[in-house]
């Protein structure tokens, strides 16, 4: 006798839509809120540092998340109708990738709150949210020309992109204020993550000459790997202190529980609906404290350079011949009121072939600065797309 | 043949029937592995189930979903398939698809075609354009024997860092605010879908209708005829006389041109724009790999097992969204489904029948191929 | 003159790791059984490394767990590929999804924090991979297992008829390729970059595939070839100071076949494939 197909086929049928009929949902009282990550939550860059701050909405506000991760632009939209599907009322889109498919799942859920992170499209239900480095870098930036002997300073980029540009473009200002003579050397991944991509740009930048590193990559390599060699870092996103406690200086971190605890509120409070987020646009900086100078969470300077950098003075127009570490303070103050009294990217500047691209008077607005392509000058390397 | 109990097994070229039966059972086997995986990460298997079935087939919206990932598997399988009978192991899918992606992109945007004829330009440019990517690797392999698996795999490297340099240099899009993409594509390079779903048609009738066609040529041409003779006996194939040359370009031909249509769909049907290359293609062309190996050499075949993958994805999806699991258990969940799958092809060698002890051995109901000789203890 | 000792003492960090896992697959190969689950082994043997690493604050004891964990893994390989029969191209990719997934599950939580006591990066491996591959490649050519294990490969019925337990030999050289994958991979998190993340491992699996045939199943070729893939990979971040990047990063692919091509034109027979890689034997077929 033959196994008849058509049994096996019926008893398969009959086991699926039994399982299908099992009640499966349990009713939930609280805000529903999904966040889409763009990449891996074991990162320990972006997207780590988005699930952090997820993880503290849920313990501080009377809501329930949901998150998926790694999710290609392609897919977004999908993911969307899936969290909806679920129950989800605000959704948080974590990459500029994401934008387009935000913007047509805002209309195609005219009744769900959307966010979407480092993109400029809004929609009467889709915000848009950043925290933004700039004057992060830039700050760092001040501590790395004080701090360089060979006056090279490097950069390892993962895409040469606006947001990329835009910090890379504030250290090197920063370097150069302190430092005119320095360099900024650069090296690009063509990755958001690869740890052999970040090691041998770092390698290859050690090679140039380069003796203090920032970096855009989301792991510590160029951390641990300029350590090796003594070499001094900045930590990027996440707190990389402790990878290399002798080099590394300061760096730039990331809270984006700010964003998402004072949207979240004005949620629940009413006031954000998804009928009032046309104009709704975090763009997040140390005034608001959605971002924070430091190696590690409360450590602005590692104590290991304090006095050298006390010891380094600089001229200033402002304040007269000061040392770099009060710079840095005086800066900070300034960029901590809002409005802020200080922004890097006040003209006039020059781009390194030497066109004005800020004249005397103007400061970048978020809409230059989010579409900034030119080189700032001292930047040495490739730099595509170069107006 | 064996006798197990009161069943005999035979061994003989296995049905389709059978391998469909096989095949199920492997994937429910699989179910019940993966079940331990939810149970470890404190999930009710049965519940866990019930939520994936419930949210792939069932919820609003969700059954269109599989079939999205299944047009670009569907198109890069077949011509792998062909590519595979031909005893040509292309690994380069993924380059051919990029290739066909670049050269739609280019149409779309760089051409003053415009209107109705947009469309079939650009499938008509990926197509060739594909199978230009995979013309190098079989030209090295013919003319100096260079292994094929490792150019065509160099070749899918070099296609990603080309499409890479596109976007973020000379193919950057004006109104892209410096990010790494090309501009939207006018309208008319746009495909139209199914409405209410995201499934970009005209690219699933293409798949359906080359893995027909791709049928049709193995079984019914001189080509086809070649190929299979040229993939069983390389030598007998010699002796009748088939130019290898000629049926190995041809081949490699179809095979990327196939990668390069799947290349198409997702530009003109998924992103309307090119993009970082990674986020493209989703290793589609790596995926076909299994599709067409799972095929068995059968074009036809490539249409459940592009499905199939179309399923597993979606119910990788459920598993992060509705379950809430990390997205690397969709991993861990598609690596046991293959194991399980590919570990019962043995069983495939065997026909069950029921023949219990002291009946006479019944003769075999179709005519099968002769046992090969029992120098085998299982 | 230091800036080419410098580029190619850097090709021999990068190289180390794709040398230790093409050493490796070249044995398993050379048996007949091709195992594209050298990711997911390479990933699990990390992982695994720099845990072990990490709690008893040995490296070298967490790159012997590493081995035993790649060997593992290379067993479910063998019993798909040898015992079963099935399809070896398909099982090896299944072992990269089950490896990288169950390495990103079971990692949780392990990133964010250095490795406590790595292995300087060019102490241990690099000379002993160099090493080794000398050893197997004269186990290879000039001693009776090198014969067993070539026959093997090329021919398992003559194998067999010489008294061959063809299964066993594959068996070993899968789990030999299994552990070497798994000390490449803890190469990556103990001594190459001494820290666990998810995903660490990049590819490098798939180029160690590639570099098995590139160096023509031969262990000494492959010393040479690893070294100038980590050396090219290494140029196309040094040379980016003047050529843009992404012409540089497709510069070791694209350089590759051109050696493949340039080789071959000159190429002898013993260049080839194992004749029986990537199909199952069963006794008394032919």
């Amino acid at each position: 006798m033959r196994w008849k197909v058509s049994r096996w086929l019926t008893a398969v049928v009959v086991i699926a839509v039994v399982l299908a009929f099992i009640p499966t949902g349990n009713a939930q009282q609280k805000l529903k809120v999904g966040f889409i990550y763009v990449g891996p939550i074991g990162d320990y860059g972006w997207t780590n540092a988005h699930d952090v701050a997820r993880r503290m909405v849920e313990q501080q506000l009377p809501v329930e998340t949901l998150y998926v991760e790694s999710v290609p632009e392609g897919k977004v939209e999908p993911f969307i109708d899936r969290l909806v599907g679920q129950g989800a009322k605000v959704i948080f889109t974590t990459s500029f990738g994401f934008m387009d498919g935000t913007v047509a799942a805002a209309q195609r859920y005219p009744n769900v709150v959307f966010a979407h992170a480092s993109g400029f499209k809004r929609a009467r239900n889709l915000a848009t949210y950043m925290a933004d480095f700039y004057q992060v870098y830039y700050l760092n930036g001040l501590m790395a020309g004080a701090l360089t002997k060979t006056n090279k300073v490097g950069y390892v980029g993962a895409f040469p992109i606006p947001e990329v540009k835009r910090h890379l473009d504030a250290y090197a200002l920063g370097v150069r204020y302190v430092n005119p003579q320095a360099t900024i050397n650069v090296r690009w991944l063509q990755d958001w993550f690869s740890p052999p991509k970040a090691k041998e740009a770092t390698q290859a930048l050690i090679a140039d000459g380069v003796d203090v590193f920032a970096f855009t990559e989301d792991s510590p390599t160029v951390i641990q790997e300029s350590a090796k060699k003594n070499l001094l870092s900045f930590a990027h996103y996440s707190p990389m202190y402790k990878f290399a406690p002798k080099q590394v200086v300061s760096g730039e971190l990331v809270h984006w529980e700010t964003i998402y605890l004072d949207f979240l509120r004005k949620v629940l409070a009413g006031k954000y609906t998804a009928d009032n987020l046309q104009d709704v646009d975090y763009w997040w900086l140390l005034a608001e404290k959605a971002v924070e100078v430091g190696a590690e969470p409360g450590m602005m300077i590692n104590p290991l350079f304090v006095s050298r950098l006390k010891s380094t003075t600089v001229k200033t127009v402002e304040f007269g011949t000061l040392s770099v570490y009060d710079l840095v303070q005086r800066r900070i103050a300034q960029m901590s009121k809002n409005p802020v009294v200080f922004d890097p990217f006040a003209g006039p500047i020059q781009d390194r072939k030497g066109v004005v691209r800020v004249p005397a008077g103007h400061t970048m607005t978020v809409g230059e600065l989010t579409s900034m392509e030119w080189a700032a000058p001292g930047v040495t390397g490739p730099w595509p797309g170069e107006p | 043949m064996k006798q197990v109990g009161p069943f005999r097994l035979d061994t003989g070229e296995p049905s389709g029937a059978w391998t469909l039966v096989v095949s199920a059972a492997a994937i429910l086997a699989a179910f019940v592995a993966a079940g331990g995986i939810f149970w470890a990460y404190g999930l009710n298997p049965i519940h866990a189930y019930a939520v994936i079935v419930h949210d792939t087939l069932l919820a609003p919206g969700a059954f269109p979903e599989i079939f999205r990932p299944t047009i670009p598997l569907l198109l890069a399988g077949v011509g792998l398939v062909l590519a595979f009978r031909a005893q040509f192991y292309n690994i380069g899918a993924e380059g051919q698809l990029l290739a066909g992606t670049v050269a739609a992109t280019g149409v779309a945007l760089f051409t003053p075609i415009r209107g109705p004829a947009t469309l079939p330009a650009m499938f008509a440019a990926g197509f060739v354009a594909g199978a230009l990517w995979g013309l190098l690797p079989s030209v090295l392999k013919l003319r100096l024997n260079v292994n094929e698996v490792i150019t065509t795999l160099m070749m899918n490297y070099i296609a990603l860092y080309f499409v890479s340099w596109l976007v973020t240099g000379p193919w950057k899009g004006p109104s892209v605010r410096g990010f790494a993409y090309t501009d939207q594509f006018p309208a008319s390079a746009w495909l139209p879908l199914i409405p209410g779903t995201r499934i970009h048609w005209p690219t699933l009738v293409l798949g359906v209708v080359l893995a027909a066609a791709f049928a049709v040529l193995l079984a019914r041409t001189r080509l086809g005829f070649a190929i299979r003779v040229q993939g069983e006996n390389p030598e007998a194939a010699r002796y009748v006389g088939i130019d290898a040359l000629r049926t190995t370009l041809l081949v490699m031909l179809l095979s990327g041109g196939a990668a390069g249509l799947a290349g198409v769909g997702e530009v003109a049907g998924v992103h309307h724009k090119l993009l970082d290359p990674n986020q493209v293609s989703l290793g589609y062309g790596y995926t076909a790999i299994i599709v067409a190996w799972l095929a068995r050499g059968k074009p036809l075949a490539t249409l459940i097992t592009a499905t199939l993958f179309g399923l597993i994805y979606s119910s990788g999806d459920v598993m992060q969204v509705s379950l809430q699991m990390p997205f690397r258990v969709t991993s861990v969940f598609n690596g046991l489904i293959l194991f399980f799958l590919i570990g019962s092809e043995r069983l495939l060698a065997y026909r069950i029948r029921w023949a219990p002890a002291g009946a006479p051995a019944s003769a075999p109901a179709s005519a099968v191929a002769p046992s090969p000789p029992s120098g085998e203890d299982p | 003159m230091s800036w080419l000792i410098d580029v190619l003492i850097r090709g021999v960090a990068f190289g180390t790791p794709l040398l230790w896992g093409a050493l490796g697959e070249i044995y398993a190969e050379r048996a007949g059984i091709v195992n594209l689950g050298v990711e997911g082994m390479m990933i699990l043997g990390a992982f695994f490394a720099f845990a072990v690493a990490q709690v008893s604050g040995h490296p070298v004891l967490g790159l012997a767990v590493a081995a035993v964990i790649g060997g593992s893994a290379a067993l479910l390989h063998a019993f798909v590929s040898v015992t079963l029969r099935a399809n070896q191209f398909v099982s090896g990719l299944a072992l990269s999804m089950l490896g990288l997934g169950l390495a990103g599950l079971l990692g949780r939580g392990w990133e964010g924090s250095p490795l406590r006591t790595p292995l300087p990066e060019l102490s241990v491996l690099p000379p002993l991979g160099a090493l080794l591959a000398i050893v197997l490649w004269i186990l290879l050519y000039h001693t009776r297992w090198g014969i067993i294990l070539r026959t093997t490969g090329e021919s398992p019925a003559a194998a067999d008829a010489m008294g061959v337990n063809v299964s066993l030999v594959r068996y070993l050289a899968v789990i030999f390729g299994g552990m070497l994958a798994g000390v490449a991979g803890g190469f990556l998190s103990v001594a190459y970059r001494p820290s666990w993340t998810e995903g660490m491992t990049g590819g490098i699996g798939w180029i160690v595939v590639a570099l098995a045939i590139f160096a023509s199943w031969d262990p000494l070729r492959a010393v040479g070839a690893a070294l100038l893939f980590g050396t090219l990979f290494h140029l196309s971040f040094r040379l980016q100071a003047w050529i843009p990047p992404e012409p540089l990063q497709m510069m070791p692919f694209a350089f590759t076949i051109l050696v493949l091509a340039v080789t071959a034109r000159w190429g002898a027979r013993k260049w080839q494939a194992p004749e029986a890689l990537g199909l199952p034997y069963l006794r008394g077929e032919r």
